[in-house]
């Protein structure tokens, strides 16, 4: 058991939480202006191929995360047009938006790019990992923060930025306002759907840093529905985290860990089935243990 | 025009436009890969209905759309939002196939034990999350959407180690091939199966079951309005619970019958990868969940998904462009263009939200 925990066990954790983080807190400001997002699986897959096409074409991962940005955003602004303008069910187009976005971007890995499955090539660029030196000196602090793409630090610090957003400044008290009691809101003059249209936007940046750290951080390829559910697993941590930055941080570091974990004991010898629904029966716990009290809403429409 | 018809329309010009919409986006995919937009769709329909072979592979994979979004219908209808269909129907099948392998039965009993198997596997699955919400208050959503995981994962366990067939060198993750009394009849050389006229019939039963019985009223009330159904003395708990069973049973006998007319062994991935759960879904959601509508929108999407597949044998435009084209059918739908439309047309006010 005591080689199971070690320091590149906690590194591995804090890199591979990441694209569920970030999702997530996407989904905290969603959540907290009142929109229930099931597209945030959907926007990370499109920020993931966005990444990897924006990449091989402009030549650049920086490139490569703006796509992956604008990918993700797009769909959340399709997301926001259709449930808020249009008035459709929230649920309905999300788990749809979640289809369109595996068969599109399939399509166009076939179309665009010439592959099928998975696409990979030696000229494409992958994020950069950040190791400076004054900080692999460090003792152990160093190892463990060192050779980390500037996304996993960008997640991170996301997590103090938004509590500050949400619970210390005026748009941030808002966007919440919006979430609780619309109409009160309205009565304060502040548009509903301008505040909800800002948490959509601002997931479509978070999902797609969350997408390019899942196909140029922690690899270089863009795999068929390479989000394997991670955006769900968030949607989780959201209400486990009760809405709030830090408690979904804790919460997706503990399915982090636990994802990490199999990937661990994958290495021991346990079956690939078994360590691949390890975290989603920790999640389903978790739900249970909660017995309905993460967040005051039925989530059905 | 009476009320009455002008609703009848409205409910069938929304898929329509719907439908149209949906193949106009997809020309504009089919036109940005460079083919001919006509060549293509004229490939896509000769794909779904050229030959016996084609429309018998068109008829069988609408079948198992049509059952998964049965089950989804039932589910919908009874405010329960089960998006675990991929679960139920895998477990569905791979109960179907384990039953009638390891369980020897006389006669032409192993036909009718598959398919119990199949609908018991489906429906003891769909129990799971309708549990945890009646006893944890785990949102009924997100339960049955992880657990789709959950059940891939083991079905693909169990037939990858314990349950796989080593008889050919094993370099397939498979079950053994079923009992020659355990194989729905096939139409030579096509995927035509029995099973087909189940789906009718169930389509039929339910669509009875739902408008005209009292378990259908309990379920509708339930998902029209959970307070006014408790009111009316409706047992919630047990319409969410009878409402998941038939929900999942119906499903699961998706996958046994997939697996009993047309693979005679459950494979691993086969149930999942074409993913008839999620077409079920959007077929529920084109019919706006009524039975008979489910089994005509599920119709429609089989000869989309067997013409793509057809039409990217010709043009080699990728057949992805169904899920697209789907996607976009649904996300139309569910704005509920057509009635607006209609209402603008008669120069009516749109009802104000």
């Amino acid at each position: 058991m005591a080689d199971l925990f070690d320091i590149q066990l906690l590194h591995m954790t804090l890199r591979t939480v990441v694209p569920v983080l970030l999702a997530a807190l996407g989904g905290t400001l969603c959540e907290r202006a009142g929109l229930f997002n099931v597209a945030l699986e959907g926007m990370m897959l499109a920020g993931a191929f966005g990444a990897v096409a924006g990449s091989f074409f402009l030549g650049g991962a920086g490139w490569g995360v703006l796509a992956a940005i604008a990918a993700a955003t797009a769909i959340g602004l399709i997301l926001a047009c259709l449930s808020l303008n249009l008035r459709a069910n929230e649920i309905v187009v999300g788990i749809s938006l979640n289809l369109l976005v595996t068969g599109l971007t399939t399509f166009l890995m076939r179309v665009v790019l010439g592959a099928t499955g998975t696409f990979h090539h030696p000229d494409l660029k992958g994020l950069p990992q950040w190791s400076p030196e004054w900080l692999q000196a460090i003792p152990v602090l160093g190892r463990l923060l060192s050779g980390h793409t500037p996304v996993v630090w960008a997640a991170y610090l996301a997590v103090p930025v938004l509590s500050y957003f949400l619970f210390q400044t005026t748009v941030g008290l808002r966007l919440r306002a919006v979430g609780e009691h619309a109409r009160a809101a309205q009565t304060l003059a502040v548009n509903p759907f301008r505040m909800q249209y800002l948490a959509v936007v601002l997931a479509g940046v978070l999902t797609g840093l969350a997408g390019a750290q899942l196909s140029l951080g922690q690899v270089r390829i863009f795999q068929e529905n390479m989000t394997a559910g991670r955006g769900f697993i968030a949607l989780v941590a959201v209400i486990f985290g009760r809405a709030h930055p830090t408690g979904v941080l804790l919460a997706s570091l503990l399915f982090g860990l636990i994802d990490a974990l199999g990937i661990r004991l994958q290495g021991v010898g346990l079956p690939s089935q078994v360590t691949g629904l390890l975290p989603f029966v920790v999640t389903l716990l978790t739900l249970v243990a909660l017995r309905g009290r993460g967040l005051n809403r039925q989530g059905t429409a | 025009m009476t009320d009455r018809l002008t609703e009848g329309l409205a409910g069938l010009l929304r898929p329509v436009l719907a439908v149209l919409l949906g193949l106009a986006v997809g020309a504009v995919a089919i036109w940005a890969t460079g083919h001919p937009v006509g060549e293509a769709y004229a490939a896509l329909w000769n794909g779904a209905f050229g030959n016996r072979t084609f429309l018998g592979s068109t008829l069988a994979r609408s079948s198992t759309i049509a059952l998964a979004g049965l089950g989804v219908a039932v589910a919908f209808r009874s405010g329960a939002l089960n998006l675990g269909g991929e679960g139920q129907l895998a477990l569905g099948g791979l109960a179907a196939a384990l039953f009638t392998i390891y369980v020897p039965l006389p006669g032409p009993l192993p036909l009718v034990a598959g398919l119990l198997a199949g609908a018991a596997g489906g429906a003891l699955w769909a129990l799971l999350p309708a549990w945890l919400e009646v006893r944890f208050k785990v949102q009924l959503l997100i339960s049955s959407l992880l657990l789709n995981y959950v059940a891939v994962f083991m079905a693909s366990y169990l037939v990858s180690v314990p349950f796989r067939d080593l008889s050919g060198g094993g370099a397939l993750a498979q079950t053994k091939l079923i009992p020659e009394a355990a194989r729905i009849a096939l139409l030579p050389g096509t995927r035509m199966h029995a099973g087909i006229l189940i789906t009718l019939a169930l389509g039929l039963v339910l669509w009875f079951v739902m408008m005209r019985t009292v378990t259908g009223y309990e379920w509708r009330m339930t998902g029209l309005n959970p307070d006014f159904a408790r009111y009316g003395g409706v047992n919630r708990v047990r319409a969410l619970v009878t409402a998941m069973l038939v929900s999942g049973a119906v499903a699961g006998l998706g996958g046994a019958i997939e697996v009993m007319a047309v693979y005679h062994r459950y494979i691993d991935g086969n149930l999942t990868r074409p993913g008839f759960a999620w077409s079920g879904l959007m077929a529920a959601l084109l019919a706006d969940s009524h039975p008979l509508g489910v089994l005509l929108a599920a119709f429609l999407l089989g000869v989309i998904q067997v013409g793509s597949t057809g039409m990217e044998r010709t043009t080699q435009i990728p057949l992805e462009i169904s899920s697209v084209v789907q996607a976009v059918i649904v996300l139309f739908v569910s704005v509920r263009i057509g009635v607006d439309l209609l209402r603008r047309f008669r120069g009516r006010r749109a009802a104000r939200g």
